[in-house]
């Protein structure tokens, strides 16, 4: 009897924190919209692109730009559904659309803007250098989990795509990490942008591996 | 001989007071100069002649001294009073404090070398007063006191001492030193949070003389940029209505005089690219500094 207690608490808890990680991501997702909102209709001299003024005139970097405020944004909600074994279980198919979805918008528009907007990123060389290294890895994994899965390997399909997510959800920690540390210390704009360039991504990308470690221990072994 | 001189003075003074008038009597001043008396007409010729030396710009502070706390009252702010003219015991000048350019006009008179003024500004500003003063020419200095009509206004009663000045754009005009980590404050005189004083960020840049490039600005902070940016107006006399700037400029900044509410006619070429360079990465800082986002 105590025993059933313990394991209804137990689910209980694990739900709630299931649903709680659900709600904060949904309130980050949605503060991302608002973000890809300002710039619905086009608009040249509006929000970030305010202080992009040397670089908007261009045209690669203009639909470089706008390619990536529309599309970038649809890696979010795809990319989360995949992780939800009762989807991947019941309803494969919903698994196989969203999962082309994901990859379909990282691999063709997502990162390769990405890259070209890095190269005139904000905050000089090493925000550039962060920034250009994101887009790579980031074509790189979700590319890599693209092919594993076409050969069959499942194993190295999850392990590509906890990493390919891990810098889809940067565009959320970057951000995040700025609020606080702007928050904390006050930084100068272009001091703030360099550290954040890096730590928005390169601490998913540890604790990704660290995930699957821990996951995959038994068959590292 | 003697007698000959003067007859050929008495008739060029003729000739002149024909011809020019005016300088006819500028003339007869400088004669009368060399025997001043004690009689009334005399002082009074005097005081006339002290004019274009009384005439000008007075700068300083105008501080408040009867006013309510509880109604946030600014309690210093820089003032430019300007004496623009004396004529048959009537006095025309204008004031430019706060943002607030206005006209004043009524009587003066002389005691011992030195001028009092009894002026009113029209009536028809919620801020007008009478100023009452005394100039004195000597030291160039005007001090006196400026009661407001209205006596429900926070400040009701002003004191000031000013000094004569003269006006002249100068772009190589630098902030001061000390003007590196002073806190900002607000419309209500209170300090505004943590990130609101100013760095030595502000004194690296001149918008008034070097062309500045998105490099030169982007990594300053908000405030730096706005005294930055309001510095250009400031060079050309501008007087603040933000109680933020005019802090600022009015306390710390020995060379800024008030002498325009509007300055946009003055502004340099330069000086406009400057400011819209420096507005935009105001405005982003404004929106985006503190917020989820870049």
């Amino acid at each position: 009897m105590k025993m059933l207690s313990q394991n209804i608490s137990v689910l209980n808890l694990k739900a709630i924190i299931r649903v709680a990680i659900l709600l904060v991501y949904a309130f980050f997702c949605y503060l991302m919209l608002q973000i890809t909102l300002q710039y619905i209709p086009v608009h040249t001299d509006v929000a970030f692109l305010r202080i992009k003024q040397d670089y908007i005139s261009m045209q690669h970097y203009k639909y470089a730009f706008f390619i990536h405020a529309y599309t970038a944004i649809l890696a979010l909600p795809a990319g989360f559904t995949q992780f939800f074994l009762f989807i991947r279980n019941k309803f494969p198919w919903i698994h196989a659309v969203t999962g082309y979805i994901y990859v379909s918008t990282i691999l063709l528009f997502a990162a390769p803007s990405g890259f070209i907007i890095g190269i005139y990123a904000n905050g000089g060389l090493y925000a550039q250098i962060a920034f250009l290294l994101l887009a790579i890895l980031w074509f790189w994994f979700t590319l890599r989990a693209v092919l594993s899965i076409r050969k069959r390997n499942i194993v190295a399909h999850k392990q590509w795509m906890i990493r390919s997510f891990a810098l889809t959800l940067s565009a959320i920690t970057l951000r995040a990490w700025k609020y606080i540390i702007v928050a904390l210390f006050h930084p100068r704009p272009m001091d703030v942008y360099q550290i954040v360039a890096w730590l928005g991504w390169v601490l998913n990308l540890i604790l990704a591996e660290i995930l699957i470690y821990y996951i995959y221990k038994k068959d590292i072994k | 001989m003697k007698n000959l001189s003067l007859i050929y003075f008495v008739l060029f003074a003729t000739i002149l007071s024909c011809s020019q008038p005016k300088k006819q009597n500028n003339h007869e001043k400088e004669t009368t100069e060399g025997f001043v008396t004690d009689t009334p007409a005399k002082a009074d010729i005097k005081a006339d002649n002290i004019q274009s030396a009384v005439y000008g710009y007075y700068v300083g502070m105008f501080k408040a001294s009867i006013f309510d706390r509880d109604k946030k009252p600014s309690y210093a702010n820089k003032i430019t009073v300007s004496i623009d003219s004396l004529k048959d015991k009537i006095v025309y000048g204008h004031s430019i404090v706060a943002g607030n350019w206005r006209p004043f006009q009524g009587e003066w008179s002389t005691l011992d070398n030195v001028l009092l003024v009894n002026a009113k500004e029209p009536g028809d500003d919620r801020y007008d007063g009478v100023f009452e003063f005394s100039i004195y020419p000597e030291s160039q200095i005007i001090s006196g006191i400026w009661k407001a009509n209205d006596k429900n206004l926070a400040v009701t009663q002003r004191e000031y001492s000013l000094e004569k000045r003269e006006f002249t754009y100068n772009p190589k005009l630098e902030l001061p030193d000390y003007i590196a980590w002073q806190d900002l404050y607000d419309q209500n005189n209170e300090i505004v949070d943590g990130a609101e004083f100013l760095t030595e960020d502000v004194l690296k840049v001149n918008a008034s003389i070097q062309p500045l490039k998105k490099e030169d600005v982007e990594n300053l902070y908000k405030g730096d940029l706005e005294v930055i940016r309001n510095s250009i107006y400031a060079r050309h006399g501008y007087s603040f209505k933000n109680r933020k700037m005019r802090y600022v400029f009015d306390s710390a900044v020995d060379w800024y005089m008030p002498v325009s509410i509007d300055v946009r006619g003055q502004i340099t070429d330069l000086e406009r690219q400057n400011i819209e360079l420096i507005k935009r990465y105001e405005e982003h800082a404004t929106a985006y500094y503190d917020a989820f986002g870049r």
